[in-house]
């Protein structure tokens, strides 16, 4: 068995697990789950799936008696449910319940409904996990309906009553958001709701109710095939509706900066140039709004991170690359002051956000209009910045605004006054800091505008 | 009938499993009326266009015809 470098999230399901093979994701298949690989494939049922993008292409790399090995379309960075904006994290939802049904009409079930079986890759969300089908038996419930709440419905309704903020609670939860504290933290009126009432309160209250029942009497409930595709297309429908209550349009950001047009656009002639002098072809840009500077650079960039701390850029880059059909665009929801660290059994089962982008290794980083909210907002001196920006970047371009940039009197402005203790803030202060990590390459002011941008390269 | 092997797995609730019914049910009348809705909205000519951001629920024949991946 080549199981010696399994891979540390891969336990849960005996169907199989993944394991890493000299740097390549492959998928041991156990003989517990050949006779539903075997059906899966030679039904037809994995080919549609791939063909139609919902489930990660792969190609069985071996077979014997004790082992299939499959080896699957290599993602090169993984974003966790608690990175996804709202709307993404609709996406993975819709995505799940879109292949239940497809699998009911074929005769397959999916056996568990996690939302860490879904990622975002190559400008949608795709299914990850192979071997989550099982057979259908007739007239049984779907045994991952209470999954299917916990991880998505619950997280989605509880954002659209609390904030796009609350799916960050999936970081806690990885096994989805416990049903009963779901119930008590939505509004009263969501008893009201038929439909919220029986797929959230409901739910809890049976769950309450049979949580010590362990004679296994869950086969004597049964279901009848229609009676289940109404539930999974009921919870499609609602799902498709679902907005955050709070909700603004995203679209004036750009309208609400400081700098002219011309700064704008010479700002986004400098990044295009440094990206071609660098004929990069990934790049990660760390606050990078709704992606606008990223699609500007006429670069033919293979994959691009886009991350920003707010949800509405986010989803109105989610928006875009799947209108556009973009495969190059990977926006996720990212905080610069408190990355996503590694957690699960063994802190090893998912990965923080620095492990995953030092494997993926971007050509250039990115940084603009970053810096003075990381160290004016998140008190964050240079000197550790710098170490961060340095620790997963060979090229960085980041821009910064002097002392007299209106945003940075804003924000001094807030600090009352503990104003004098900022007065580090500083371009002198920058450099300095910056070069203990950092060859400046160039430098190179914009016009009209109290703002600089650096290439610096890693000094490794 | 084939042995399923998610018994092994993990445990989908009784209560979960049971109130499965009830949920189905609701969820029959709430599709069986927005369905309604739409006929008759529909037919008075002012049923609101779909938002087109996010696919239908059905994996369209074109969809998994049109593509010439392999997976094999």
């Amino acid at each position: 068995m080549t199981n010696n470098n399994r891979h540390s999230s891969s336990f849960r399901d005996p169907s199989g697990f993944i394991f890493v093979d000299r740097g390549t994701v492959k998928r041991s298949i156990s003989p517990l789950y050949f006779e539903q690989y075997n059906a899966l494939k030679d039904s037809g049922f994995f080919k549609k799936l791939h063909h139609a993008g919902l489930l990660i292409m792969h190609k069985e790399i071996s077979t014997s008696d004790s082992e299939i090995i499959i080896e699957p379309e290599q993602i090169s960075f993984f974003t966790y449910p608690y990175e996804w904006s709202f709307d993404m994290y609709k996406e993975a939802a819709l995505l799940t319940l879109k292949i239940q049904k497809f699998a009911l009409e074929n005769g397959f079930s999916l056996k568990d409904a996690s939302a860490f079986n879904v990622t975002f890759y190559k400008g949608r969300m795709v299914f990850i996990d192979t071997l989550s089908f099982d057979f259908y038996q007739e007239n049984t419930p779907w045994r991952a309906y209470k999954q299917f709440i916990s991880h998505f419905f619950g997280p989605l309704v509880l954002a659209k009553y609390s904030g796009a903020e609350s799916l960050k609670l999936m970081n806690t939860f990885i096994d989805g958001i416990p049903i009963k504290m779901l119930s008590s933290l939505l509004p009263y009126k969501t008893k009201l709701n038929p439909f919220l009432y029986s797929n959230i309160h409901l739910l809890a209250k049976y769950e309450d109710k049979h949580n010590e029942d362990y004679k296994g009497e869950f086969k004597a409930a049964r279901l009848t095939k229609k009676a289940q595709l109404n539930i999974v297309k009921g919870l499609y429908n609602y799902i498709k509706k679902l907005s955050l209550n709070e909700t603004s349009e995203w679209g004036n950001y750009y309208d609400k900066t400081n700098y002219e047009d011309d700064a704008f656009n010479q700002k986004s002639v400098i990044i295009n140039n440094w990206i071609h002098q660098q004929k990069a072809t990934s790049v990660i840009d760390i606050g990078g709004n709704d992606g606008t500077f990223v699609r500007r650079i006429d670069q033919n960039l293979q994959e691009a991170l886009v991350c920003d701390i707010d949800n509405n850029a986010v989803d109105a880059n989610f928006r875009y690359t799947k209108q556009q059909k973009e495969t190059f665009m990977l926006p996720f929801v990212f905080d610069v002051l408190n990355p996503s660290a590694n957690i699960g059994f063994n802190n090893k089962e998912r990965d923080s956000f620095l492990e995953r982008i030092k494997t993926f290794a971007p050509d250039v980083s990115m940084a603009l209009a970053v810096i003075h909210h990381m160290t004016l907002s998140g008190n964050i001196p240079f000197e550790m910045s710098a170490q961060f920006f340095a620790s997963f970047s060979k090229v960085l371009v980041i821009e910064f605004p002097k002392r007299n940039d209106s945003w940075v009197q804003r924000l001094l402005n807030t600090k009352a006054e503990f104003k004098s203790h900022f007065d580090f803030y500083s371009i002198e202060n920058f450099e300095k800091a910056y070069l203990n990590h950092f060859k400046l390459e160039e430098k190179l002011p914009i016009n009209n505008s109290e703002r600089v941008m650096y290439l610096f390269k890693s000094a490794k | 009938m084939l042995e399923t092997i998610h018994i092994l797995y993990f445990d989908p609730g009784l209560g979960a499993m049971i109130v499965q019914a009830i949920v189905a049910a609701v969820a029959g009348v709430v599709l069986f009326s927005k369905n309604l809705m739409f006929k008759i909205k529909s037919f008075l000519g002012i049923a609101k266009q779909e938002d087109d951001v996010f696919d239908d629920i059905d994996v369209k024949d074109s969809d998994i015809e049109s593509k010439s991946h392999s997976d094999q």
